[in-house]
C-alpha cells in the first residue's frame, strides 16, 4: 500500500518537472498593487500549495470549533460556574 | 490553452486534498477511532465477564498495541495476567507502565498500588512492604496500601506492626478493624504464653479484651493460662465465659473444661453446665461429655441410656461410634464381629470428614483454626453441624 503511493508520487514528480521543462516561459500576474513575473510551473505549483493549505487550514478551523462546543456541553460545572442549560 | 483554465481545476483539488488531510491527522491525533475501540473493550469486557480469561487477554493485548496511551488497558491486562497467576508478566507491565514519562501522578499510583499487588502475589513481600508503604508515605490510596500492609504484616506474623497499621487504617477509613485487632492481640498471647511468658500473656490478653470485649478466643486464652498454673477454678471461669460469648466454639472449649471441672471436683456444677449447654446447642459435643460424665458417676447403664435417649434427638455418627465402643465389651460372639465391622465403618466415615469449615469462604479443615488458610479471615472458621460431624 506504502509502496505505491510512494511509486505514484514519483510518477507525478517526474510529470511534474517534464511538464515545468516544457513550459519554462515566464509568465506574469498583474496583483493591482504589484506585479509578478515566475516560470509557468512554478505559478501551478505555488496554486496548488496555497490551495491545499487553505484547505487544512478550513479543516482544522472547523474541527476545532466543534470540540471546543462539544467540551463545553458535556464539562459544564468545571469551573465555578455553571453552564447555562 | 490558458494556464488559468489549469489553476481553475487543480486548486479545488488541491483544497479539498489539504481538507482531507488536515481532519485524518485530527483523527489520528485525538483518537476519535472512538467506536472502533471501544468495540474491541467491550469485546474484551465480554469475554471477562464469561470467564474466557485467554480471549480477554488476546483482546486488551492487541487494543493496547493498537492505542499506547490507554493507561487503563494496560492496568486491565495487567489484573488479568496476575489473576491467571502469571505473575511475572503483570510485573512486567507494571513495572513498564510506572517507568512511562508523561504518566500523570494518580494513575502512577494506581500502577504502584497494582505492582505492589504483584509483588504481593509473587510472595516477594519484602518489595511489596517497601512499595506500600511509599504508597502510605505519600498519602496516594492510603486505606489499600495499609491493608496490604496488614495482610504482609500478618503473613510474617510481625504482629505488632499489624496491630499499628491496622489502628492507622481504622483512623483512616472509620472502619471497626477491633475483632481483627483483638486477635493480633491473641497471637502475641498465644507466642508468649508458649515461650512462658505468662504475666505479658496476660497483659496482651488484656489489650485484647478492650479492643473486643467478648472475644471468645480471649476467654479460651485466659483459661488455657489459668488452667497451665493450676489455677483451674479460675479457668473455669473463663471456659465458661468463653461458651457465653459465642456458643458455636462448644466443641473446642469442652474438652479443656472437663478437664478444670475434674481438677475442681465441681461436676455437680459440670452436669448443671453442660444441661443449660444441651438445650441452646444442637452439637454432639455436650451429649457425649454429659454420657461420660453419667457413666464415671451413676455407671455405665445410665451413660448408655442417657447416650440412646440422645441420639434418637439428635442423630449423630460420632455419637453412634461411642455408642458401640460403650456397649462393645457386652456383646459375645458372632455379633461381636458384626459390631467390629460397624465400628471400623463409622470410623473410616469420620476419617474423610471435615469437621470445620469457613463461613466466608467455604473452606473445609480438619483442625481449628483462627485464621483461615484461604480467604484469611479471621474467627470465620466453625465447627460443621451435621449428621457425620458435630
Ligand atoms: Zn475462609
Amino acid at each position: 500500500m506504502r509502496l505505491i503511493a510512494l511509486l505514484i508520487l514519483a510518477l507525478f514528480i517526474v510529470a511534474g518537472v517534464v511538464v515545468g521543462a516544457l513550459n519554462a516561459g515566464p509568465v506574469s500576474y498583474d496583483l493591482a498593487f504589484f506585479q509578478v513575473t515566475m516560470p509557468k510551473g512554478a505559478g501551478v505549483l505555488l496554486a496548488l500549495v496555497i490551495g491545499w493549505l487553505l484547505g487544512g487550514l478550513t479543516a482544522w478551523l472547523g474541527m476545532s470549533l466543534r470540540h471546543r462546543r462539544v467540551l463545553r456541553r458535556t464539562r459544564p460545572s468545571n469551573g465555578k460556574t455553571p453552564a447555562r442549560a | 490553452m490558458s494556464i488559468l483554465y489549469v489553476l481553475v481545476l487543480l486548486v479545488p483539488a488541491a483544497f479539498a486534498s489539504g481538507w482531507f488531510a488536515a481532519r485524518r491527522a485530527a483523527v489520528h491525533r485525538s483518537g476519535m477511532r472512538v467506536s472502533e475501540l471501544s468495540s474491541d473493550y467491550f469485546r474484551g469486557l465480554n469475554y471477562l465477564l464469561n470467564e474466557e480469561q485467554d480471549k480477554a487477554i488476546e483482546v486488551f493485548l492487541k487494543l493496547a498495541e493498537y492505542n499506547r496511551d490507554t493507561v487503563e488497558t494496560h492496568l486491565a491486562l495487567g489484573n488479568l495476567f496476575r489473576r491467571r497467576g502469571e505473575v511475572d508478566r503483570a510485573i512486567r507491565l507494571h513495572q513498564h507502565l510506572v517507568s512511562r514519562p508523561g504518566l500523570s501522578e494518580a494513575m502512577k499510583t494506581v500502577a504502584l498500588l497494582e505492582l505492589g499487588e504483584d509483588y504481593m502475589r509473587a510472595g516477594l513481600l519484602d518489595r511489596a512492604e517497601a512499595l506500600f508503604s511509599d504508597l502510605v508515605a505519600m498519602n496516594a490510596h492510603a486505606p489499600s496500601a495499609l491493608r496490604h500492609l496488614v495482610a504482609i504484616y500478618q503473613h510474617e506474623r510481625d504482629w505488632h506492626k499489624a496491630i499499628d497499621h491496622a489502628r492507622r487504617l481504622e483512623a483512616m477509613t472509620g472502619d471497626d478493624e477491633s475483632p481483627m485487632i483483638a486477635q493480633f492481640y491473641c497471637e502475641l498471647a498465644e507466642q508468649a504464653r508458649q515461650h512462658g511468658a505468662r504475666s505479658e500473656a496476660r497483659d496482651y490478653l488484656h489489650q485484647a479484651f478492650e479492643c473486643q470485649p467478648d472475644c471468645v478466643r480471649a476467654f479460651m486464652l485466659t483459661g488455657r493460662l489459668h488452667a497451665e498454673a493450676g489455677e483451674h477454678a479460675e479457668a473455669v471461669e473463663a471456659y465458661e465465659a468463653a461458651v457465653g460469648a459465642d456458643i458455636a466454639f462448644v466443641p473446642e472449649i469442652l474438652p479443656p473444661l472437663l478437664n478444670s471441672y475434674a481438677r475442681t471436683g465441681q461436676m455437680e456444677r459440670a452436669e448443671h453446665f453442660l444441661r443449660d449447654i444441651l438445650a441452646r446447642y444442637n452439637g454432639i459435643s455436650p451429649v457425649l461429655a454429659l454420657t461420660k460424665l453419667y457413666n464415671q458417676r451413676d455407671g455405665e447403664r445410665a451413660g448408655i441410656e442417657f447416650l440412646t435417649s440422645q441420639l434418637r434427638q439428635r442423630p449423630s455418627v460420632r455419637g453412634l461410634m461411642a455408642l458401640i465402643d460403650a456397649t462393645m465389651d457386652k456383646i459375645e460372639g458372632e455379633a461381636r464381629e458384626n459390631f467390629l465391622i460397624l465400628r471400623d465403618l463409622t470410623r473410616k466415615l469420620l476419617e474423610g470428614q471435615a469437621m470445620y469449615r469457613c463461613s466466608r469462604c467455604g473452606f473445609g479443615a480438619k483442625a481449628h483454626h483462627w485464621q483461615c488458610p484461604s480467604c484469611k479471615g479471621w474467627s470465620t472458621i466453625r465447627p460443621i453441624h451435621g449428621v457425620a460431624n458435630e
